[in-house]
């Protein structure tokens, strides 16, 4: 009996050791930025990684749409020396920045050109983290990376700061924070007391696969003051329900994934749907992406709510408000001006 | 001996009946709070999903099953190998990787179901062409043709998946090749599932010539028939079917090979009465495992998991049996 009392103590200590390390991982993911005179940063990345990077750098390579629109808004954009793949099909940069378009494309999140990469002899790497298992590889070859993972808003902002203290232009970064913070306290502010519809986020892929409970786009519809009515899967990415399902949950929205192969007029047709209450009051809708997909993290995610806020909330949050409000924010860190079709 | 033959009717007369209970079941069994009372009130948004989604799916379960039932042991009595199923010559993989095209250039369920069709029928038709060449009329020949067209699918599905976004489609396509009765609704299925109880209808009409061609080919002549046009007719209608089917539900896995092996170890033979029997198994496993896949989670589950999960212990009980009997 002594024996397995031991033994459960064993594992138990060896449980709390793990929780404890992981929590100071994340701690430290937070904020735990030093900075020397000498104009060296050790930054600590969003995997828990410790970088430091020495001088200024002048050569940046991005493998990630959002870290390269963050370079984008932080002005860096002449630094940008090689970007993901697919760059073509992304109109934020025909509109900001159309030379990024023709840079060398060092892959995807899927496939990453180590070779082209450590051709363009970066000064600093931007990676998803999803790839971070190639940080030995790219490490052995002397570049320096750094992984970013904004899921949600405070992983956006730490994200946006990690970014800007690399590159040195941690007032850029801060002028950005700020400006996204202060519209997502404005729409607190105007819907947290009011009712909040069922909104239900479709995908990409098809009418029948729906943000669950987990993702950003759940976020998003909190923030905009709506219940996500799929809030019970706990899904990572889309899940696959059925008409049933999407019929009980009965949404009072229904939003289509930003850069959806299929429009609102196939949900608002389709006839296993009739009886769903978004349908019938016609309430489905596209997520704007003119400019960026405005349901993934990028800076202006939040303009995703904003949106969605005018739709649930019109009395409080007007279209109007909305158009003015991204494209001051466009104009200003982006350089454009930002139209909705 | 007679013991054995009640022992036998009892047996079937269980599989007979199974699929009924399992499609009333998969009638009142989904997501949505269905009630008879609401129903029989006439309320439309009960009636509209017992009649589009319900009804849809149950029939699709049920014949689809049965024909893939059927098929599996037609494959298995023709190529004269307990392993041989549709997959063997290649239409699941031509399926795929139409379904595949379909979710990458179309969108919509109706351009998946055709293109998918299309790929099955692509395939079958390779294969045909490739045993062609060959001057011996070896049932082999139309394996190794099988096995090249299911390369040449493959790759061609590799190609697909690596253009696709993997934010939006490749997961479809991922999806897809597990299986689903997802979506399914009535108005969709009737050219599918007119077409797969045809071509199982004549299975049973050429259920004389199937039985020759387990013989070995030489004795197949002597009893006067064309191994060769046999061969190709029987193939042709049990890949057809398959076709039919698949294109619907995508790729099932177990559902074609097993239901077979079970109703031969209950009957011990391939008569008729093993062919039906595999069929209402079939239709009996795809039935339950579609109402869980319905029911277990808010989400949808592919298939798949289920119909491996349902089958092989059956499979593996009766392989117990068979054991204790020697």
């Amino acid at each position: 009996m002594n024996k397995y009392c031991i033994v459960l103590l064993l594992i138990l200590s060896f449980l709390f050791c793990a929780c404890g390390r992981s929590s100071a991982v994340s701690a430290a993911g937070n904020d735990q930025l030093t900075e020397d005179a000498d104009r060296s940063v050790t930054v600590t990345d969003q995997t828990g990684r410790t970088v430091t990077i020495e001088g200024e750098p002048q050569k940046i390579v991005s493998g990630y749409y959002i870290s390269t629109s963050i370079l984008i808004a932080l002005g860096l954009k002449d630094k940008l020396k090689g970007i993901e793949s697919k760059a073509e099909k992304r109109p934020i940069y025909r509109l900001s920045a159309p030379e990024l378009i023709s840079l060398p494309d060092v892959g995807s999140a899927k496939q990453f050109d180590f070779e082209k990469c450590a051709s363009l002899d970066p000064d600093l790497v931007i990676l998803p983290a999803k790839l971070q298992d190639s940080a030995q590889t790219l490490e052995s070859l002397g570049i320096k990376v750094i992984f970013i993972d904004p899921e949600d808003e405070n992983k956006l902002t730490e994200a946006i700061r990690l970014i800007g203290k690399t590159t040195f232009q941690e007032d850029r970064a801060a002028e950005l924070i700020d400006s996204i913070s202060a519209v997502s306290k404005e729409l607190a502010e105007k819907t947290s007391t009011l009712e909040k519809p069922k909104v239900c986020i479709t995908g990409n892929s098809n009418l029948l696969s729906v943000a669950s409970g987990n993702m950003y786009q759940s976020y998003l519809i909190e923030t905009a003051g709506g219940k996500n009515a799929a809030d019970e899967l706990t899904d990572k990415t889309w899940a696959e329900i059925s008409y049933e399902q999407l019929l009980k949950w009965d949404p009072d929205y229904i939003i289509i994934a930003g850069e959806a192969g299929y429009s609102a007029d196939d949900i608002l047709n389709d006839t296993n749907l009739s009886e769903c209450t978004a349908v019938k009051n016609r309430n489905v809708y596209q997520i704007p992406s003119s400019a960026e997909s405005l349901d993934s993290p990028v800076p202006a995610g939040i303009y995703g709510s904003f949106w969605l806020a005018s739709l649930l909330h019109p009395e409080t949050v007007s279209d109007t408000d909305f158009i003015n409000s991204i494209s001051s924010f466009y104009k200003k860190f982006y350089g454009f001006e930002f139209s909705k079709e | 001996m007679d013991l054995n033959s009640v022992r036998n009717k009892r047996i079937f007369t269980c599989w007979l009946i199974a699929p009924v209970i399992l499609f009333v079941m998969s009638l009142f069994i989904g997501r949505y709070p269905l009630s008879a009372a609401e129903l029989l009130r006439g309320n439309s948004t009960h009636l509209n999903i017992f009649m589009n989604l319900r009804l849809g799916r149950a029939l699709t379960a049920l014949f689809g099953g049965f024909a893939l039932g059927v098929s599996g042991f037609v494959f298995q009595c023709v190529f004269r190998n307990p392993l041989a199923s549709p997959d063997v010559i290649g239409i699941s993989s031509g399926a795929s990787a139409g379904a595949a095209f379909g979710i990458l250039f179309f969108s919509g369920t109706v351009s998946v179901i055709l293109l998918s069709f299309t790929g099955a029928l692509i395939t079958l038709i390779l294969t045909v062409l490739f045993s062609s060449l060959d001057r011996y009329e070896k049932s082999s020949t139309f394996v190794i043709s099988g096995i090249i067209v299911h390369t040449i699918a493959q790759s061609v599905l590799m190609c697909l998946k690596i253009t696709a976004d993997p934010e939006k489609q490749l997961s479809s396509i991922e999806y897809w090749i597990m299986g689903s009765l997802n979506g399914i609704s009535t108005g969709r299925i009737p050219f599918n599932l007119v077409l797969c109880i045809f071509c199982t209808c004549v299975l049973f009409v050429l259920y004389r010539r199937i039985m020759i061609l387990t013989l070995s080919d030489e004795e197949a002549k002597m009893l006067g028939i064309n191994v060769r046009r046999s061969r190709f007719l029987i193939l042709l209608f049990a890949s057809l079917s398959v076709s039919s089917v698949i294109s619907l539900t995508g790729i099932i896995s177990f559902i074609s090979l097993l239901p077979a092996h079970i109703a031969r170890l209950i009957r011990k033979d391939n008569s008729q009465t093993t062919m039906i029997m595999s069929g209402f198994i079939g239709g009996s496993v795809l039935l339950s495992a579609d109402i869980l896949a319905k029911s277990v989670s808010s989400s949808e589950l592919p298939l798949s998991i289920f119909t491996s999960m349902i089958g092989t212990p059956v499979l593996i009980i009766y392989l117990l049996k068979e054991r204790r009997i020697d």
